[in-house]
């Protein structure tokens, strides 16, 4: 279902992909591009994992008329 | 002195100036004419004052009862000698509601404020329904580390002008203590704190910890806290405050602080240690104020909060409360106030307090972690901070509004109804005969604080003291949604292995026709809104819901044939304004005596449609709005007969001779209808 994908980079978006990944002490272009993805698409799509959905019952369960 | 004056012309002025002293003596006269009466106007034409009391839960037959018994002299003073109304609450009535209606003077269709619970239709993501608190939006790793580009936020929710912002743009002086549905505080020229809605420094409502060896305690997590296993060790505990998740590390887990308690092996006391503070506590002592700083990231990032302490127990078993982790109002590291070094200036004049929205620990009761005693100081410490701060800030009121917050009489009468209400299956004779008039207590300090007021109040000032909603005995639970799937209105999918308290478990919602979330809130799945919704809007969405109303108000609980739902409005009806429609389809109202049950409110399944509520939080208001009216007194005559809370806002600009805006539903109170 999921699978992977390639996308190439070159020219100025390259020089600037490296540089900023540089600046933010990411230890690859890959680790960064992919941490900007994951960034990016949950403002799109946001997280519904089990876990989110967990921490904000968690958090409203504080709320006395919650149980 | 135009005597004066014409004597000393005849004595010193030569004919050819007299031309010139007329004019000169018809302009003194002129000035000491235009002097007096500037002075008497000073003297009629002063400034109007206004004072707020904002009483949560006070309730009007209970006011009534105690005034009756001389209990409330204060109270009674002033409905005889003003005016006592029951202020018709919220649709829903609930606090973010109410004070929203109450703060903005319209109702939810404008401020958009339905419920304490809200979600987002397209991912059913549930959130508080006035404020949002998120962590930054960026962040890079370094290892297992995650740095945040930028800083989190806080997100006020609610639309609509304030009270206070229109008396701001007029330059009218005012001061807002902790009225709800304020966090983040808006922008404000004068001093506010915000209240209800504020969390812990977790992010969350209120999460308590608790220590304990005893083996047979429930480990982890419980509604509202979370229960820690230790070892005493050589007479020694040795464990970690839990803090804030630290997001600055992968998968975000909680900072920790260490701590240790050294337990006298035979005395009941203990010393406890925590970065530089160490303290001694009896068995049945609670510490103040502690500050506490949990690293998340070395030398770069902390954030500090406060917390008590209350040893439970030092032997035979050990048993250590702490506090949820408030934000330190000296060192916010969300804001809670206006301008931002209020809540500093206010702790350093009263000392530390809780800053968290709901401070009384009501979860901590209902887990059994806290009994009624021990609940009872902690509610009584809240209450006293509020006096502290009251007693420091209301002598320097003198001009404009005075607006000042109490929540005890809501959450009291939460936790402590059940001690007044036989009918309670919460009721415990042993416990009512302690603890029974415990609320009535609570009654009897805001007429003391009634009294500290009454004395300033002059010609020129107006009085109000009003509540939100009243309150109610909730003894028996009506699960909806699982009403919602008896009736096929709610359909699971087939072979349901999910686990049934997880909200909307298993739901198929391509079969699925309506939903209830939140404490009154019913939700058609609507094509269109909904992210897989089915129900047509417009006529096929009315007439179900038309359905669905008929069959609620036909339900009777088996055990004595009540009528459990006595009301249900439809968002179309009660609601007015952009938001109208952004909220739930309906609202259920239950009658006295009943309330959504515990589970259904976030979307789970219970077995029964009908269950006895056992818990220690007994008494609610999330009815049928019409059984749970709150209270309005003032020392100025009433002219409206049934007096809502959208009036509030109106009556607050027309004091100050400011037009109310168009968009506000009610009218002043003082004029007659």
């Amino acid at each position: 279902m999921f699978g992977s994908h390639k996308v190439k980079i070159e020219g100025q978006l390259l020089e600037r992909v490296k540089t900023c990944s540089d600046a933010a002490g990411y230890e690859s272009i890959d680790e960064f591009v992919i941490h900007m993805l994951e960034k990016e698409t949950k403002k799109i799509i946001p997280d519904e994992s089990s876990t989110s959905k967990e921490e904000i019952q968690k958090r409203l369960r504080g709320l006395g008329y919650i149980e | 002195m135009q005597i004066l004056f014409a004597n000393l012309f005849k004595v010193i002025a030569p004919v050819k100036n007299r031309l010139w002293l007329v004019c000169l003596l018809a302009l003194c006269a002129a000035g000491a004419t235009l002097f007096l009466s500037c002075g008497h106007a000073r003297g009629t034409a002063a400034s109007p004052k206004m004072i707020i009391l904002g009483v949560d839960g006070l309730d009007p037959d209970l006011l009534t009862k105690f005034m009756a018994e001389g209990k409330m002299p204060n109270f009674a003073r002033l409905a005889e000698q003003g005016s006592f109304r029951r202020l018709t609450t919220s649709i829903p009535p609930q606090s973010p509601v109410a004070w929203s209606n109450l703060i903005t003077g319209m109702n939810a269709g404008g401020h958009g404020i339905f419920d304490f619970i809200h979600r987002d239709p397209k991912t059913f993501q549930l959130y508080f329904s006035t404020s949002k608190v998120e962590g930054p939006k960026h962040s890079f790793s370094i290892g297992s580390w995650v740095i945040p580009l930028g800083s989190g936020s806080a997100e006020q929710l609610r639309h609509g002008k304030a009270f206070w912002e229109i008396l701001d743009e007029q330059n009218i002086p005012n001061y807002v203590y902790r009225i709800p549905a304020n966090f983040p505080p808006i922008s404000a020229k004068g001093k506010t704190l915000s209240g209800m809605g504020t969390p812990d420094l977790r992010g969350t409502y209120g999460t308590f910890t608790f220590y304990t060896d005893d083996p047979t305690a429930a480990v982890g997590a419980v509604e509202g806290g979370e229960v820690v296993q230790v070892e005493v060790k050589n007479n020694r505990v040795a464990t970690n405050l839990i803090g804030p998740d630290n997001s600055f590390r992968k998968n975000s887990p909680p900072a920790t602080e260490p701590f240790t308690v050294d337990v006298d092996p035979l005395e009941p006391v203990a010393r406890i240690a925590f970065q530089d503070q160490q303290f001694v506590l009896k068995e049945g002592e609670w510490s103040g104020w502690l500050p506490v700083e949990f690293q998340l990231m070395p030398v770069i990032g902390n954030v500090k909060g406060i917390c008590r302490f209350y040893l439970k127990q030092a032997h035979p078993r050990f048993q250590l409360y702490v506090s949820p982790i408030n934000i330190d109002p000296k060192n916010p590291a969300l804001p809670i106030s206006t301008p931002t070094s209020y809540s500093s200036d206010l702790a350093k004049q009263i000392g530390e307090f809780h800053t968290q929205g709901i401070a009384e620990d009501t979860k901590a009761l209902s887990d059994g972690v806290l009994d009624d005693k021990e609940f009872l100081e902690q509610s009584h410490t809240v209450l006293a901070e509020h006096r502290r701060a009251f007693d420091a800030e209301f002598p320097k009121f003198h001009d404009g509004l005075f607006f000042f917050y109490f929540s005890s009489l809501d959450l009291n009468a939460h936790m402590m109804w059940r001690l007044t209400d036989p009918q309670s299956p919460a009721y415990d004779a042993a416990l009512a005969a302690q603890y029974g008039t415990a609320l009535e207590e609570f009654y009897e300090q805001i007429d003391q604080v009634l009294g500290e007021v009454m004395p300033k109040v002059d010609d020129n000032t107006t009085l109000l003291v009003l509540s939100d909603h009243g309150f109610a005995p909730y003894r028996h639970s009506f699960n909806l949604n699982t009403w919602l799937l008896n009736n096929g209105y709610i359909t699971r999918k087939e072979g349901v292995t999910g686990d049934p308290n997880e909200p909307f478990s298993d739901v198929d919602w391509s079969r699925t026709r309506a939903y209830g979330l939140g404490l009154n809130g019913l939700y058609l799945n609507t094509r269109g809104r909904e992210r897989e919704g089915i129900v047509e809007p417009g006529a096929q969405a009315d007439a179900l819901l038309e359905e669905i109303r008929q069959k609620l108000l036909a339900v009777r609980d088996p055990k004595d044939n009540s009528q459990v739902i006595t009301r249900i409005d439809f968002a179309s009806e009660a609601y007015q304004g952009p938001y109208a429609r952004s909220g739930p389809d309906a609202l259920v109202g239950y009658n006295r005596g009943y309330r959504a049950g515990w589970k259904t409110i976030l979307g789970a399944f219970p077995a029964e449609v009908l269950e006895d509520n056992t818990n220690a939080w007994s008494g609610d208001h999330c009815m049928d709005f019409t059984k749970v009216p709150g209270v309005l007194l003032s020392n100025r005559k009433i002219a409206a007969e049934t007096p809502a809370l959208t009036d509030i806002a109106p009556t607050i600009l027309r004091t100050f001779g400011i037009a109310k805006t168009n968009d506000m539903k009610g009218q002043s109170v003082f004029q007659a209808r």
